[in-house]
């Protein structure tokens, strides 16, 4: 079943002479439960895309189809709800929210979204995510690996249609990143979850079920990996 | 350009509102301070030309009594470099005056002569013609062209001589020190003169009468020849040269000195403090006696005295300390802000390699920039702001300060603008060195890694810690929570167990309401205090004159009554002199009234008259208040002292029908009755209020034509009795009335008498009616039951009162106040020369209008500076306001993206800020608001001294304006603060990592 479709998406930042078309006319579709990883190197286009799909910009040109729904023709308001509820990004940086202790960063976007935590799904993930026993810690206590942890559950706590991962491992030492990339792995599998990864380590790319290739805005290669 | 320069004029550009609002800080305090210290600078320069004016700029005065020595030592003094200018006043003698002249000018007429330049050097002006130029001109005090007629070019002869002291008695043996007083100059210690029969007597010491001094020394002219003198000149101001312990000077120079005693005023130059000047003079005249010019060198600053106007500089520096505070905590939060934001940029440069010096001077430099753009700017406006306001203020303080004999100007001195530019400078650089220090030793992992978010406190640690059962998770959101939904609830969060920031923005909230209500309360208590003195009495007139004649202070009362005297008798007599002294009243308000462009609005004549009041007519003032006079006796009845006014028919009359009386009742020459004025003003204990005197009309009993041992008139008094015995109960308040001889032998005099002692007569006399106000030509209500009655009455019964006093009301037809009163001045005193029937104690005018002009210029001046004040510090407070929180914000826009992100809404954003923002509000308001209520009452304790009946309140007004303003700063700076994060893009956000 197709979860994702993009469409002809353009996006260009600044104008006039400045202008930089960061993506040209993207197209392609995610069947649900497909890992797929994105390569290409850096300025590619690859965040932009990833920013795009998750709803944390609007795009020039193009639409972005969810379980069929035109992303962007909501409102900011409705755009902010479909952040919590459909999508969950993972950034290189964990971008988490630093008054906030582990678990209420995990479950953040559930709060927002003023529903009841399922505590079950919580204890789950806090189990395969090793971080019992650090719940109650903030972000700054926690080492990297730690806190890319609890970014990746924050992602997952709401079971979105698609989670969104840019560089996950670009901070991490190589230990750290397989166990990142594992859970990643772990959870597509496990949960059925969608999955866009950036990423331009190769070791990682070839984890996933298909590759998708962006150099200067465009897609150069989208082929799918037989195991 | 090298890098770091680079660097900082880029950060700087980056970051222009927050540049533009760290310049206007610097810049204010710039001002203020710049404006604090002009405004002490040209009051002190102000002051000084006041007292140059009228004293001149002498700085010692040499009183020397060996002239032989004094020509050398004053050449000596002339050679010497650092005396700038001298001038002398010399004794040329006395001459008598006649008891009327006395009252104007002195027990003589002092003659000095003068030489040098005494304009300067001792303030002596010519007010009408010029100084006189030869021994036989003469300069005159003002009084002898207004009181003696006499003009320019007319002449004058005075029979000179020399004050010698003569022993009472004869006694040639006699010895006396005698000591000087002056006020406003420094003396020595041995200024005393020793007096013995025949010692020649200068103008520094007083008249010598033994009786009124109780001394041994009387003193008298002596080698009396005519002078006579051209008048080339009248002078209206009394400087200190002219005032002599003994009478004003008329001035004459060149005269042959046949007095010893010379004044010689030196003003010097390089003198550090008022003992150098001290020293100076002394080594020059070591003979002599030195005196200082203490309030001239004070307002030099040369001067290390202590006085009254210590007390004002103190609140000067007081007022600057505050401000400066103020001003660093508004730079230092500017800066410490602006320095913390780039925390990681700071990082980031010494991970490539910039030094912590670099980083320092980057830093140093932004601070040099705009200290640079900053204090120039600030100068500017604190010496325009000074120039505009004393342009429009400067007359009024003048006539105020010094009766506008002086312009109030701005003084600018340089050294007082260095120390304002180095204040500031010092300020911003101590704002910037400690962040910049902590920026340059950060860990520079650390500030690469730190998202640029919000610090958590260890509180907010432990908080953390506890809130991690999954089950009650986000439930905990108080009424924050429940109002603002999840956006307050977050906001709970933040506030719990975020670091510093929200409480640098509660601080800087809870300083700009202490602030403005500081200013409020300042203008609050010192508006009541401007109106306790502009209210209070009002006037049934423009201009009112009053006058009174000399009691009958007769030592031989043999001669004016007949004894033995009965009480009948002295009351008939004192009735017939009060009826006589009525009738030249009501000539002098006929006589007034014909003035061009009087218009007469009603005369009153008033004393005190002992009265009886039944207890059933007291009012409760009387067992309140301890300011009312009388209170009760031991019968029960109350014993007071009341203020009789007997107010013109004409004005009775209209009061009367006010009242809705009918007057012709109040004319019955055989049944006196009155209108009671019930109330009085009285401290009850706990407020100065109008208190009830009289509760019921009826009829009391007046007490007249008391005398003792059927010799001697006697005064009474209302006191409270002291109680040795306890009469009815040990603490019983008992009141009598107390008689006093008071023009009778000692041994008479100092008896302590009851009214057993005394025989009087008790006159009946009906209050017929009770009124709370006596009619506008008496003016307010006093402090005392007050009866008011026709004058018709006063013809018929004066109960005994002795000298009355007279009080007219006139109004100037066209407006005229000023020349009205000069005119009521001189038909008056003309009036009371020819026709007064007793000699005059005093004939004075008022002029109402000029009194309240000048209450209002007060109130003006009071209110511009305390308007300034409030602006000034709302300014400061404002942008301290607007730098915390727009600051605040700004700094966790990155933590903003990452929530958004996740999918915080815009209206969960708004409501989690603007929950924030109520809370750190209420964090503000509330210590705030205790706090100003602390200084609010602390300034009503301080003031409430000087006023009675001062009441205290919060200045409500000025909390709400307070609250209000402090709300709007924050509305302003959550409104820039969101614009600036809502412009961010999410992305950026959330990528810019701190760089």
């Amino acid at each position: 079943m197709e979860i994702l479709s993009v469409n002809h998406l353009t996006k260009i930042y600044g104008d006039g002479e400045t202008a930089t078309r960061a993506l040209d006319d993207v197209s392609f579709s995610v069947e649900e439960g497909e890992f797929i990883a994105i390569v290409g190197s850096s300025g590619s286009g690859k965040s932009t895309l990833l920013h795009l799909i998750g709803g944390v910009d609007r795009p020039t040109s193009g639409t972005v189809l969810l379980n069929g729904n035109d992303v962007y023709a909501r409102s900011d308001e409705q755009l902010a709800v479909f952040r919590r509820r459909e999508v969950g990004l993972i950034y290189q940086f964990y971008n988490l929210v630093p008054v906030l202790n582990v678990v209420e960063n995990m479950t953040l976007p559930v709060a927002l979204d003023g529903r009841k935590i399922n505590t079950d799904r919580l204890n789950t993930l806090i189990g395969r995510l090793s971080l019992r026993g650090k719940e109650g810690s903030l972000p700054r206590q926690l080492s990297g690996g730690q806190q890319q942890r609890v970014a990746i559950g924050r992602a997952l706590i709401n079971a979105p249609a698609v989670v969104l991962a840019d560089e996950p491992t670009g901070n991490l030492d190589t230990h750290n990143s397989c166990e990142i990339m594992q859970l990643l792995r772990d959870s597509n599998k496990e949960f059925g979850q969608t999955m866009i990864v950036i990423t331009h380590d190769e070791e990682i790319a070839l984890a996933a079920d298909r590759i998708i290739a962006i150099e200067d805005g465009r897609i150069v290669r989208d082929e799918r990996i037989r195991r | 350009m090298n890098a770091m320069t680079n660097f900082t004029v880029k950060s700087l550009r980056a970051n222009r509102v927050r540049t533009l609002v760290t310049i206007i800080g610097v810049a204010l305090a710039a001002a203020l301070l710049t404006a604090v210290m002009s405004t002490y600078t040209s009051l002190t320069d102000f002051l000084y030309r006041t007292e140059a004016a009228t004293s001149g700029t002498w700085m010692a005065k040499v009183a020397s009594e060996d002239n032989d020595a004094l020509a050398s030592d004053l050449a000596n003094a002339q050679s010497n470099f650092s005396i700038t200018n001298t001038a002398l006043l010399s004794d040329v003698g006395f001459a008598e005056l006649t008891s009327e002249q006395q009252n104007h000018l002195g027990r003589y007429q002092a003659i000095r002569s003068f030489e040098g330049d005494v304009e300067e050097v001792c303030g002596i002006r010519a007010s009408e013609g010029r100084l006189p130029e030869n021994s036989g001109e003469i300069l005159l005090y003002n009084a002898w062209k207004t009181r003696e007629k006499l003009d320019i070019g007319d002449e004058i002869t005075f029979n000179v001589g020399h004050r010698v002291a003569v022993p009472v008695n004869g006694d040639e043996d006699a010895v006396m020190t005698h000591g000087e007083l002056t006020l406003g100059i420094e003396t020595d210690g041995d200024d005393e003169t020793i007096i013995t029969s025949g010692t020649p007597l200068d103008s520094s010491i007083g008249y010598l009468d033994a009786e009124v001094d109780n001394s041994t020394f009387n003193e008298k002219l002596v080698d009396t020849n005519k002078q006579t003198y051209t008048v080339v000149g009248f002078y209206n101001h009394m400087g200190y040269g002219l005032y002599t312990s003994v009478g004003v000077s008329a001035i004459t120079t060149g005269a042959p000195q046949v007095a010893d005693y010379t004044d010689v005023f030196l003003v010097m130059d390089d003198v550090q403090n008022s003992a150098e000047v001290k020293e100076k003079a002394k080594a020059l005249f070591p003979n002599d006696h030195i005196e200082l010019h203490s309030a001239l060198l004070r307002f030099m600053g040369i001067s290390s005295d202590t006085s009254i106007w210590t007390t004002f500089y103190g609140l000067i520096i007081v007022l600057s300390v505050v401000i400066i505070l103020a001003c660093i905590s508004l730079i230092f939060n500017a800066f410490a802000i602006s320095v913390a934001e780039r925390a990681s940029q700071f990082g980031l440069l010494s991970s490539i390699g910039a030094t912590r010096r670099q980083i320092r001077r980057a830093v140093v430099l932004e601070a040099l920039f705009v200290a640079l753009v900053g204090i120039p700017l600030g100068i500017l406006i604190g010496i325009g702001g000074c120039a505009v306001t004393f342009a429009i203020l400067g007359p009024a303080i003048s006539y105020v300060a010094g009766g506008g004999a002086v312009p109030f100007e701005l003084s600018v001195d340089w050294v007082v603008l260095a120390v304002a530019v180095i204040l500031t400078l010092a300020t911003v650089f101590l704002s910037v060195w400690i962040p910049a220090r902590r920026a340059s030793t950060a860990n520079i992992i650390d500030t690469l890694k730190s998202s640029g978010g919000s610090r958590v406190s260890k509180r907010g640690k432990k908080a953390a810690a506890r809130a991690a059962n999954p089950k009650k998770l986000w439930r905990s959101g108080g009424v924050a929570g429940r109002v603002f939904g999840m956006g307050g609830k977050l906001a709970k969060i933040n506030r719990t167990r975020g670091a510093v920031k929200g409480r640098t923005a509660a601080v800087s909230l809870a300083l700009a309401i202490v602030l403005l209500m500081t200013a409020g309360s300042l203008n609050a208590f010192l508006g009541t205090l401007v109106g306790a003195v502009t209210g209070g009495y009002v006037s049934a007139g423009d201009v009112s004159v009053s006058a009174q004649f000399s009691s009958t202070q007769s030592a031989s009362y043999e001669e004016t009554f007949d004894l033995p005297l009965t009480a009948e008798e002295l009351l008939q007599v004192r009735n017939e002199r009060f009826v006589s002294e009525a009738k030249a009243f009501e000539g002098a308000y006929e006589y007034l009234g014909e003035t061009p462009g009087a218009d007469g609005q009603g005369w009153t004549l008033s004393s005190v008259l002992p009265v009886i009041v039944p207890r059933e007519m007291a009012g409760s003032a009387f067992s309140d208040s301890k300011d009312i006079s009388g209170g009760f006796m031991k019968d029960g009845n109350c014993a007071t002292m009341v203020n009789m006014q007997y107010v013109d028919d004409a004005a009775f009359d209209d009061y009367v029908r006010s009242l809705g009386e009918d007057p012709a009742v109040y004319h019955d020459k055989d049944h006196p009755r009155v209108v009671g004025i019930s109330k009085a003003y009285g401290n009850d204990g706990s407020s100065y209020q109008l208190l009830t005197t009289l509760q019921n009309t009826g009829n009391v009993e007046a007490i007249g034509g008391e005398v003792y041992m059927n010799r001697y008139p006697a005064l009474l008094g209302a006191r409270e009795v002291v109680t040795t015995s306890g009469r009815d109960s040990a603490d019983a308040q008992v009141w009598d009335f107390v008689p006093s001889i008071p023009h009778a032998d000692d041994e008479v005099y100092q008896k302590e008498l009851t009214m057993k002692d005394v025989e009087y007569v008790g006159i009946d006399l009906e209050v017929a009616k009770l009124a709370d106000e006596p009619p506008a030509v008496v003016g307010g209500n006093g402090s005392s039951i007050m009866f008011v009655a026709p004058m018709s009455l006063a013809y018929v019964q004066g109960f005994g009162m002795e000298a009355p006093y007279f009080e007219a009301q006139f109004n100037a037809i066209d407006g005229d106040h000023e020349q009205l009163a000069d005119d009521l001045s001189s038909r008056g005193g003309a009036y009371f020369h020819d026709e007064a029937p007793y000699e005059m104690a005093f004939y004075t005018y008022n002029d109402r209008i000029e009194e309240l002009s000048t209450t209002q210029m007060l109130a003006t001046i009071v209110n511009v500076f305390c308007l300034l004040f409030t602006v000034i510090l709302a300014l400061i407070a404002m942008a301290n306001v607007f730098n915390t929180v727009t600051n605040s914000l700004i700094l966790r826009r990155r933590e903003f993206a990452v929530m958004k992100s996740v999918g915080l809404s815009n209206r969960q954003f708004r409501r989690m800020i603007m929950d924030e923002c109520m809370s750190f509000g209420i964090a503000g308001l509330i210590p705030g608001l205790v706090i100003s209520g602390g200084i609010s009452y602390l300034l009503y304790a301080i003031i409430g001294q000087s006023i009675d009946g001062l009441i205290f309140n919060l200045p409500w007004g000025y909390v709400a304006l307070a609250v209000a303003m402090t709300v709007a700063a924050m509305g302003i700076s959550v409104a820039y603060g969101m614009h600036r994060c809502k412009a961010d893009n999410v992305v950026e956000a959330l990528r810019s990592d701190g760089i």
